[in-house]
């Protein structure tokens, strides 16, 4: 249970989505937050899955996503019980693997598979290439939520400082792929040296001059055999696109009230506008708590009273009051920017949440307990 | 105050500050700049991913890719600032490396994000090889690396070695291995981890520092334990305690004001007294904590108390 306030469009958002989205800068508990998140949903009867990226370690031993646990296959959150049927899992997310699921999904045969997989090349990028575990937590959200077993997705994003990070992530891929040099390199099956194109032939002496020629043996034979996959991709990109507009799908923005972490909340508000995501609103967490204030008079007669025990304690009053001032001033910003922007704000826990029950509590906090 | 040049904040040519998001690591590294100009350097401040402010803060313009001065000390102690853009550093290389025309041509046609998917890593190496050239040609006496912050800082440093592990020869491999070298070298180049006196920054700031350390080879200076409030010992009485002992009469409203602050004070420096020790007795660091400001947004002026902080000795760990 709780006594703040509750926005209900934000209960009712999120209680009814069937994929949510958290996103938001570094350090402000995120995974924390989609992690509550998914322990109401479960706790209110429903079926719901976790992804994270890189949890904190203490959270990750309470997801029962441990160092041994494979990463990429969902795991059972136990201590989650609520009414009916209600179940969490988790699951890390591996940008590597995922890509790898993707690469034998969209090949016709096991040998073509094979021949991405261990291309050199392939293996060094599948992770870093450019918004590849942006685009690959949202693929993963895509393949979850289609596979029809669970009633609610939810997606811890990496840390971002724009929100163009996550949602351009699908159209950078595709722009990496059209890019003119690509298409020439994966027209057809003409051997390497046959690569007529200006530009390409460009391109693949400055990297043998930069990175030698195994290298580049390597690179046109990734390009190559990503070319038979490039359909595939481009449009399971379409569709993520789609479903991430649709009304299945809620975004929700998890800042702090720190200044800098406002800042780039706002950007990632406005990013979602923009691009008409559907925005259930944003979580300000980790607030300092507003101590009661004193009189005037008796602020009066404390005015002189010199070192000791009882000038911390005013010390202290000031600066927690200071603080909380400005923290609340920071938040009002975000309240401020649209009418209709919910914010939820949360207190500074007195301890890390790591482990299920403080989960729960957090859980009552964010919807309201039952 | 010691000479400029004994102390820790130059102890380095290179200092490259990092920490996970959310810590204060830009701050900390615009305030570590501050520090070392006030002793007289000559301080560069490298911001890897240009987050606007970083210039203003330093009481200069905002950081573009050029060389600016920012603020002018004493003697000749000045910090001066820039970014580095992985498409410029990739210019600059392909200049420092006297290729002709015809490879410049080809680079702009395939375009940088072409090249550097053909070649992971190549971007931050290519920063990082800008910073080792600036190093190289003493540049300033002090290069301050504002590092790209959240999880990015160690697969930036870490592009060196992964690098030479794809690339087997040409120019990109010697870089990585220029870049290696200078990293593994503690008088050119170290790396300041920052971190905040709580639970999980704590344990966050440990495994960074045993990547850093252990995996890439940096030597790391002390660790920085950012935003600490002051120690207020006063609390342990409860305010009408500690009004009796200073024979001040207050009101019951006074008293119940006090204790909804003096409530969450003490259990908050206890827990940040754990966290500072849980740090010390885990890193083998020496260990130096910076005051928590009273406001989130920041000016000059708050960044010449950090500065001030930075100065004082480090806690050395007990033995």
């Amino acid at each position: 249970m709780t006594s703040d306030p509750i926005a209900e469009s934000f209960v009712e958002d999120v209680g009814s989505a069937g994929l949510i989205v958290t996103c938001g800068p570094g350090g402000v508990g995120k995974t924390t937050t989609a992690a509550a998140l998914g322990v109401a949903a479960a706790r209110a009867g429903r079926r719901v899955v976790v992804v994270t990226v890189d949890p904190a370690r203490r959270l990750a031993d309470a997801l029962g996503l441990d160092e041994g646990a494979a990463a990429d296959a969902p795991h059972q959150v136990t201590g989650v019980s609520g009414v009916g049927d209600g179940e969490l899992w988790a699951l890390m997310l591996d940008a590597a693997s995922t890509f790898d699921r993707l690469v034998r999904e969209q090949t016709s045969s096991v040998k073509q598979a094979d021949a991405i997989l261990e291309n050199p090349v392939y293996r060094a990028i599948s992770g870093s290439l450019s918004g590849a575990q942006e685009y690959m937590a949202i693929e993963r959200l895509h393949q979850l939520h289609t596979s029809g077993e669970w009633d609610l997705v939810i997606v811890d994003t990496p840390p971002s400082r724009h929100a163009i990070d996550l949602l351009e992530a699908p159209d950078r891929l595709i722009g990496f792929l059209g890019h003119p040099v690509y298409r020439t390199l994966t027209a057809g099956q003409r051997a390497f040296a046959k690569v007529t194109n200006a530009a390409a032939s460009m391109f693949l002496w400055a990297v043998r001059r930069l990175a030698g020629p195994q290298i580049v043996e390597d690179t046109v034979e990734f390009f190559r055999s990503l070319a038979n996959i490039e359909p595939g991709l481009r449009s399971r990109a379409e569709e993520v696109s789609v479903l991430l507009r649709s009304p299945a799908a809620t975004f929700v923005v998890v800042s702090s009230p720190r200044a800098e972490a406002v800042g780039e909340a706002e950007h990632l508000i406005g990013a979602l506008r923009d691009g008409d995501f559907p925005f259930a609103g944003v979580v300000v967490n980790l607030i300092h708590p507003m101590p009661e204030q004193l009189t005037p008079a008796d602020r009066a007669a404390l005015a002189d009273i010199g070192d000791g025990p009882l000038a911390d304690h005013l010390a202290w009053h000031d600066e927690l009051t200071d603080l909380a001032t400005a923290e609340r001033d920071e938040i009002a910003i975000l309240a401020d920017l649209a009418e209709d922007v919910v914010v939820v704000e949360l207190p500074l826990m007195s301890v890390d949440v790591h482990d299920v029950e403080g989960l729960i509590g957090l859980a009552d906090r964010l919807v309201g307990g039952n | 105050m010691a000479d400029a040049g004994d102390h820790w904040l130059q102890s380095t040519r290179v200092a490259i500050v990092a920490g996970k998001g959310g810590v204060g690591s830009s701050t900390v590294a615009a305030a570590y700049a501050l520090a070392a100009a006030r002793e007289g350097a000559d301080v560069l401040f490298v911001a890897v991913d240009g987050r606007p402010g970083m210039g203003p803060l330093l009481g200069g313009r905002e950081l573009d890719h050029n060389d600016h001065i920012l603020r002018r000390l004493k003697g000749a102690g000045q910090v001066r600032g820039r970014t580095i853009p992985a498409d410029q550093a990739f210019g600059d290389y392909l200049e420092l490396k006297g290729v002709g025309g015809m490879l410049r041509r080809a680079a702009s046609a395939a375009s940088l994000p072409m090249i550097a998917a053909a070649t992971p890593g190549l971007e931050h190496l290519l920063v990082l090889g800008k910073v080792k050239e600036l190093e190289r040609d003493r540049a300033a006496d002090l290069i301050v690396v504002d590092a790209p912050p959240a999880g990015h800082a160690a697969p930036f440093l870490r592009s060196a070695g992964g690098l030479s592990d794809v690339v087997q020869s040409g120019p990109v491999r010697e870089q990585a291995v220029e870049v290696d070298a200078m990293l593994r070298d503690p008088a050119r180049c170290q790396a300041m981890i920052v971190t905040l006196p709580e639970e999980t920054p704590v344990t966050e700031a440990v495994e960074l520092a045993n990547e850093l350390n252990g995996d890439i080879g940096l030597a790391l200076l002390p660790v920085i334990v950012n935003a600490c409030w002051s120690e207020r010992p006063g609390l342990a009485k409860s305010p009408a305690m500690a009004a009796r002992s200073q024979k001040v009469k207050l009101s019951a409203a006074a008293k119940a004001a006090l204790a909804s602050s003096s409530d969450f004070g003490r259990e908050r420096l206890e827990r940040q007294r754990q966290q500072i020790e849980r740090l010390g007795s885990t890193l083998a660091l020496p260990m130096v904590t910076l005051p928590r400001l009273p406001t989130p947004r920041l000016t000059l002026h708050h960044l010449g108390i950090l500065a001030d902080a930075l100065m004082v000795s480090p806690v050395e760990v007990p033995a």
